[in-house]
């Protein structure tokens, strides 16, 4: 899926207090306190398992076929177990007479296996023989299909995980920079990959469990209420405070499941914040501070997932006192019947009377039904975590992007006569603003350079352009057209920036060049490195261009990483070029030579060119002067030295006579 | 990308190696070897009653049901149980039932279970979802508590082995967090962020299960064993094949799995390291997400991202793929061998020697036995995946870090002077950086380090923290070597800015603390002041509590500098160096800033390393350096007026980059 593309229409209305986009991050699970109120009721976790079900969906074909096979394994083997199970404890260990069926597939002679005269010691053995080699012979033949489609199992849930995984991430990075100050690296991390492998016990708990388990059990009390009604009703009795006792029990598991998530995401977080600020950490001695501060987190971690595991077991365990006592119970009144050898309900199944066989026949049902009621509560217990999980992959992916693409945007092609900012304002916070009242226009073909103190609003008027933000009032316009009525990707495919801040990633120098534009040519990217004048370093390296560099580029000089930079963003081509202080690293001879090469190239571009060096302003053809978030004054070189106690005048020869002074 | 860099293992262990990361890691229990021994007492505790379960089964069927009186059994009973089974000799079977019930009762509340049969008892565990990858299944492991039983006991027994887990695997990963943080800055160059947080995180908990299989199987297993074959001796002594045939599976499960063990622990240590190549990939593009947005590089890092992840994915089900061929392989021998033990004891039934009662009895038994068996036959096997997450880990903890001598003296106020002398330095693989520097500045001084870029300038002003240590030659503070210092002596005197501006997560008031713990309120101002801060700070509506939130991402490139360079100044310290103050900030910021650099000289050393003329130029000395030497020293004046000097004709072009000059100076 394209970066930047729709994504509003998925926007979950959220019942915030104040819905202003500056709150955004409200109810956002990232607090660390699972204190976080629990939002969810039982609807809505249905709701979140069933949104899963969605994901199924591109893998529906493979579902299909692991269903099919699993069903067609169980069913094959439940009549086989049933019949195994009754030969073995009724017949053989018994010594009753086969039934009809179970002598046709032991392959013993009929009339003599069904009546209990001729029905001897070595007929009995005779059957276990063969039944002891038939039940190895089907578990050798079998296993390794079950196996095959557990296996097929994984495969298939690993595919959504991915996808979901991939969605993840490519949502992540299309919300906006508000958005990402707000929260830590490693809790993104840790939804990456601890919250959205939840996913993939799906599966298990909608389907799976309730489809097995349910039926197992309604079967079960049917059975043995045929037995005897009483203790069918019994057992159908415990569903109803095991409900209501559970219900009681989830919601305190959410709240600790949450705060389990939480905390250990706040760890992850601490942990990559730590190593991310390392320099600073030695160079300021803090390493034992930061090691208690770890300790602290880790503790508080540990504490949470103690709390929430201990509620879990505390509650499995509940359930099962619940309803094994009762199951005792019903054993016990069982057992009383068989002593008594009392007339069963229902003389249909081939018995009148409580006997030992039925008895066990009746234990076995008993068990069945309480396993099923384990299945159920345990796989309920572990629900409730894996909706917490997800809650935090969809809170994230419900997030709308500040910046999207209007269903009738169009793509931009090209931009061939001007870029015009109209009374552009701008704010982070709902105080001050950064932009107010900008007006300037640039033409394709012409430099224009933005000059003004730091914090004047220069970066931000550019990240405007991109659509990082969008303006608090004003408008921008490509060719007269307003940028909201463009793709966002179509957007930025037509702007290259080289960032003040000189980001390259843990990848060789080509890849980093190619950062932008992957398909370019191993030829265009040495023309690139040429004209941001980089190809001379680049080729003193040990391994020129497939050179690795570390993480954040470290193995190179802050010039040298400008000029990759650079190269970067002239690799990508494009009509319009933002260079936010490209030669602020670079010393005076090379800054002539970039400044100088990238003059040539950039004829029949619309550059911007951030700075407050005069020196680099050299070949702007407008200036703009940025003073407090408003355009001060507008013009060339000339123009604006001829203005009587202009501020750009005033930059300048402050700026000479620095420079004189130097030079002297 | 082929050429794997100083920071990744080898992922071969040797069967030997293996041992030893084993052992070592045991060697991390030892605070915790009293609430180990209690955890065994636990599980002795629980075998007991365990032993017990099949009884009041058995007791159901041949005495209630059949009606057998009890002391008539087929068999005798074990002289365990026996004192036991004749106390209730007198009882009729509705009484015996009674007691039966309540016994089991009993039985339920303390230990869970009631009976033998899996619907009949449940184990506390607190066991939650995991996926199928290996870092979603370490919280699981990192939290691991587990019983034999359940009930009363079996939960104390699960919350006492949690938080034993829970208190080891801090241990260690507050071991190996801290010995994270002792690597050289250099360390952080090569190695991938992302690694690291994989290891402190989801590689430590393989300290888990290699300490509970190691300790406890084999004290628990070989007891279960040896109780249940007494009890099975004495109640079936002739017909020992069924022991024989239960501890065969020892061997079996042995042999089963010995051969893929070095397999299972190669593609585990794989496995892990895909997902932490996965984990490297995602927080390098969300911690640079403005140049990802910026540079429309979402494609890129998406899809670097998705192969990455499927990797991890794949290399998962291999290891899985490894733990099929081991049932494969030894699922026929143990199906046969299952087969013939049941046949056995079907046999005695028929031949009456057995009751029924007994034949459960007994294939319980049985399957206790085979399942120890197989758990210390499969021990090798079953701690190597986690070897390999051991091995990841120690790597980390024993990479050379910046210890300091134990002899190590402490750095007192700088009074007197800096000295580098004779200094060389080159990176390992070679690279020279730096030849025969020498310099020496005095309180009061201002130095600067000019030149090209690349140079080595601020690998020169990394030598004085220690950040890199010389190859050659010493740097001396007071005249005192500092190698032969404490680091954080050493640290303390000296207040660093670096070039990229590194910021955290709290508020601006809290960032600049950083640099003096013990900071008053009054100092941050004052340092905010001089950085030239105070005045943004005070317009922002939270004031100096603003949350700076990621990397001080809301405010400008410039204003998180200044941040910087107050956290700088209000340490205090004699030393002051700078790599770049002023490249983000505006002439007129920047004039300020160096008066208040002047300033601050008057009683320290201010080192400065920048391109910029007007910052440099008001050092009291400034060292041009080009290619790591240091071609010419002086004052701005004296180094303008050496003929055809390399500083005069890099100014030159400083200068004369300037469209603003003219030759005629004309304003």
């Amino acid at each position: 899926m394209a970066p930047g593309t729709i994504r509003n229409e998925k926007a979950k209305p959220k019942p915030m207090a104040s819905a202003t986009p500056n709150n955004e991050l409200q109810g956002l699970s990232h607090l660390g306190d699972g204190g976080a109120d629990d939002r969810l009721r039982m609807r809505l976790i249905f709701r979140i398992l069933v949104r899963c079900l969605a994901l199924l969906v591109p893998v529906r074909k493979h579902v299909l076929l692991l269903f099919t096979g699993f069903g067609t394994l169980s069913l094959l083997l439940l009549p086989l177990g049933l019949l195994f199970v009754d030969t073995l404890w009724t017949r053989v260990l018994q010594g009753n007479p086969m039934l009809e069926i179970e002598a046709e597939f032991f392959r013993v002679p009929i009339e003599t296996a069904t009546r209990a005269e001729s029905f001897g010691p070595e007929l009995r053995r005779l059957v276990a023989e063969r039944l002891v080699i038939w039940a190895a012979i089907l578990s050798v033949a079998l296993a390794p299909l079950f196996i095959g489609l557990y296996y097929y199992q994984i495969w298939i849930l690993q595919r959504v995980n991915q996808k979901l995984r991939v969605d993840l991430l490519s949502h992540l990075q299309s919300l906006s920079l508000r958005f990402h100050s707000d929260t830590t690296v490693g809790d993104a991390v840790y939804r990456l990959t601890q919250d959205s492998a939840m996913v993939t016990q799906l599966v298990q708990v909608l389907v799976l469990t309730p489809l097995t388990a349910i039926p197992q059990f309604i079967y079960s009390v049917v059975v043995i209420g045929l037995f005897a009604p009483a203790l069918g009703l019994i057992l159908f009795g415990v569903v109803i405070p095991s409900l209501i006792a559970g219900a009681w029990f989830s919601q305190r598991m959410r709240t600790r499941f949450r705060g389990a998530r939480e905390t250990n995401a706040a760890l992850t977080g601490r942990i990559q914040e730590t190593l991310a600020g390392i320099k600073v950490i030695k160079a300021y001695g803090a390493e034992s501070a930061e090691a208690i501060s770890f300790g602290r987190a880790s503790l508080k971690a540990f504490d949470a997932a103690f709390r929430a595991r201990n509620l879990y077991a505390v509650y499995s365990m509940s359930m099962f006192w619940l309803f094994g006592s009762v199951a005792l119970f019903v054993t016990a009144l069982g057992t009383v019947e068989v002593m008594q050898q009392t007339e069963l309900a229902a003389t249909a199944l081939g018995f009148t009377i409580w006997n030992l066989g039925l008895y066990n026949y009746f234990k076995a049902r008993l068990g069945g039904s309480v396993e099923s009621l384990k299945d159920v509560f345990r796989t309920w217990g572990r629900a409730q975590d894996i909706a917490i999980g997800l809650d935090r992959v969809f809170e994230v992916m419900d997030h709308a992007p500040e910046i999207s693409d209007r269903p009738d945007a169009i793509r931009l092609e090209g931009v061939h006569k001007d870029i015009r900012f109209s009374k552009v304002g701008f704010s982070y916070q709902n105080d001050r603003p950064v932009l107010s009242d900008v007006n300037l226009t640039a033409r394709v073909g012409t430099i224009t350079a933005l000059v003004g103190p730091t914090g004047s609003g220069k970066s931000t008027l550019m990240a405007l352009l991109l659509r990082l933000f969008d303006p608090s009032s004003g408008k921008i316009e490509i060719d007269g057209v307003a940028l909201p009525n463009f793709q966002v990707e179509s957007l930025r495919e037509m702007v290259s920036i080289a960032l003040q801040e000189n980001v390259l990633f843990g990848n060789t120098v080509r890849e980093n060049i190619r950062f932008a534009n992957p398909r370019a040519s191993d030829q265009q990217v040495r023309e690139a490195a040429r004209i941001a004048c980089a190809n001379d370093f680049i080729e003193e390296l040990p391994d020129g261009f497939d050179t690795l560099l570390g993480e954040r580029g470290s193995k190179l000089s802050s010039g040298q990483r400008q000029r990759l930079s650079i190269a970067r963003a002239v690799l990508k081509d494009t009509p319009i070029l933002i260079l936010d202080e490209p030669t602020a690293a670079l010393d005076a001879a090379t800054e002539q030579r970039v400044l100088q090469s990238l003059g040539q190239w950039g004829q029949g571009r619309a550059v911007f060119l951030i700075t407050h060096r005069l020196s680099t302003i050299r070949q702007a053809d407008q200036i703009v002067f940025l003073e407090n978030g408003t355009v001060a004054e507008t013009g060339s070189h000339d123009t604006l030295m001829k203005m009587p106690g202009g501020a750009y005048r005033a930059l300048v020869k402050a700026e000479r006579l620095a420079a004189e002074a130097a030079a002297r | 990308m082929s050429r794997p860099s100083p920071m990744e293992e080898s992922e071969d262990l040797s069967h030997g190696e293996t041992l030893r990361v084993l052992g070592r890691a045991l060697r991390f229990v030892g605070p915790f070897r009293g609430r180990f021994a209690v955890k065994v007492g636990l599980m002795l505790l629980s075998l007991l009653p365990m032993l017990m379960l099949p009884w009041p089964v058995k007791i159901i069927i041949d005495n209630v049901i059949e009606g057998r009186p009890i002391h008539d059994p087929i068999r005798p009973y074990p002289d365990l149980i026996a004192p036991l089974m004749n106390s209730l000799a007198g009882y009729s079977p509705y009484e015996l039932l009674f007691i039966v019930i309540g016994f089991q009762m009993t039985l339920f509340l303390v230990i869970g279970a009631f009976g033998t049969a899996g619907s009949e008892g449940e184990s506390a565990e607190g066991y939650l979802a995991s996926g199928y990858d290996t870092a979603s299944r370490t919280e699981n492991e990192a939290n691991a508590g587990f019983s034999l039983t359940g009930g009363l006991l079996g939960l104390f027994d699960f919350r006492w082995t949690m938080r034993l887990t829970q208190a080891l695997n801090h241990h260690y990963r507050t071991r190996l967090f801290g010995r994270i943080q002792t690597l050289p800055m250099t360390a952080f160059d090569d190695e991938r962020i992302g690694d690291a947080v994989y290891r402190v995180m989801y590689d430590t908990p393989t300290i888990t299960n290699a300490c509970y299989r190691i300790l406890l199987t084999p004290i628990t297993a070989p007891l279960h064993i040896l109780l249940t074959v007494t009890i099975l001796g004495s109640l079936y002594g002739d017909r020992p094949i069924l022991v024989y045939s239960a501890l065969a599976f020892l061997p079996i499960a042995f042999f089963a799995t010995l051969p893929l063990a070095g397999a299972v622990r190669r593609m585990s240590g794989q496995s892990r390291k895909a997902g932490a190549t996965a984990t490297s990939t995602a927080e390098e593009g969300m911690s640079n997400i403005l140049a990802v947005q910026s540079l429309g590089g979402e494609a890129n890092q998406r899809d670097r991202y998705e192969a990455d992840s499927w990797d991890s994915f794949s290399r998962y089900r291999d290891v899985f793929r490894l733990g099929i061929y081991t049932v494969l392989i030894g699922g026929i021998p143990a199906v046969a061998l299952g087969s013939y033990a049941y046949f056995v004891a079907i046999d005695g039934v028929i031949a009456g020697e057995l009751s029924r009662g007994d034949f459960g009895l007994l294939t319980t038994y049985f399957f206790h036995v085979v399942a120890s068996a197989q758990m210390l036959g499969s021990l090798w096997f079953s701690v190597q995946a986690s070897a390999a997450g051991l091995h990841r880990v120690f790597f980390l903890m024993d990479m050379p870090g910046e210890i300091d001598d134990p002899n190590a003296g402490e750095l007192g106020p700088v009074s007197d002077c800096i000295e580098i002398d004779r200094v060389d330095f080159a990176y390992p693989d070679g690279t020279t950086v730096l030849k025969n520097i020498g310099l020496r500045a005095q309180v009061g001084q201002m130095i600067a380090f000019v030149g090209p870029a690349g140079a080595g300038k601020t690998t020169l002003a990394y030598l004085l923290p220690r950040f890199v240590a010389p190859s050659a030659g010493q740097v001396r503070i007071d005249g005192t070597d500092i190698a032969g210092v404490s680091l954080k002596s050493l640290r303390d005197q000296i207040a660093f800015v670096f070039q990229e501006t590194i910021l955290f997560d709290a508020s601006i008031e809290d960032n600049i603390r950083m640099g003096r713990a013990d900071a008053t309120d009054a100092a941050v101002r004052e340092a905010a002041q001089l950085a030239g801060a105070s005045d943004f700070i005070e317009h922002l509506p939270q004031g100096y509590a603003t949350p700076l939130g990621r990397a001080g991402g809301k405010l400008s490139v410039g204003q998180r500098q200044r941040i910087s360079l107050a956290r700088a100044l209000v340490r205090d310290a004699r030393i002051l160096i700078l790599d770049e103050p002023t490249s983000a900030l505006d002439p007129e910021t920047e004039s300020r800033f160096v008066e208040t650099l002047r300033a601050l000289s008057r009683d320290r050393i201010v080192v400065v390393i920048a391109h910029r003329l007007s910052t440099v130029r008001a050092a009291d000395e400034i060292l041009f350096i080009e290619a790591g030497e240091i071609r010419e020293r002086g004052r701005h004046a004296e180094l303008l007026a050496i003929p055809d000097g390399r500083y005069r004709r890099f100014v030159e072009l400083q200068s004369g980059a300037d469209p603003t000059i003219s030759k005629r100076h004309d304003p």
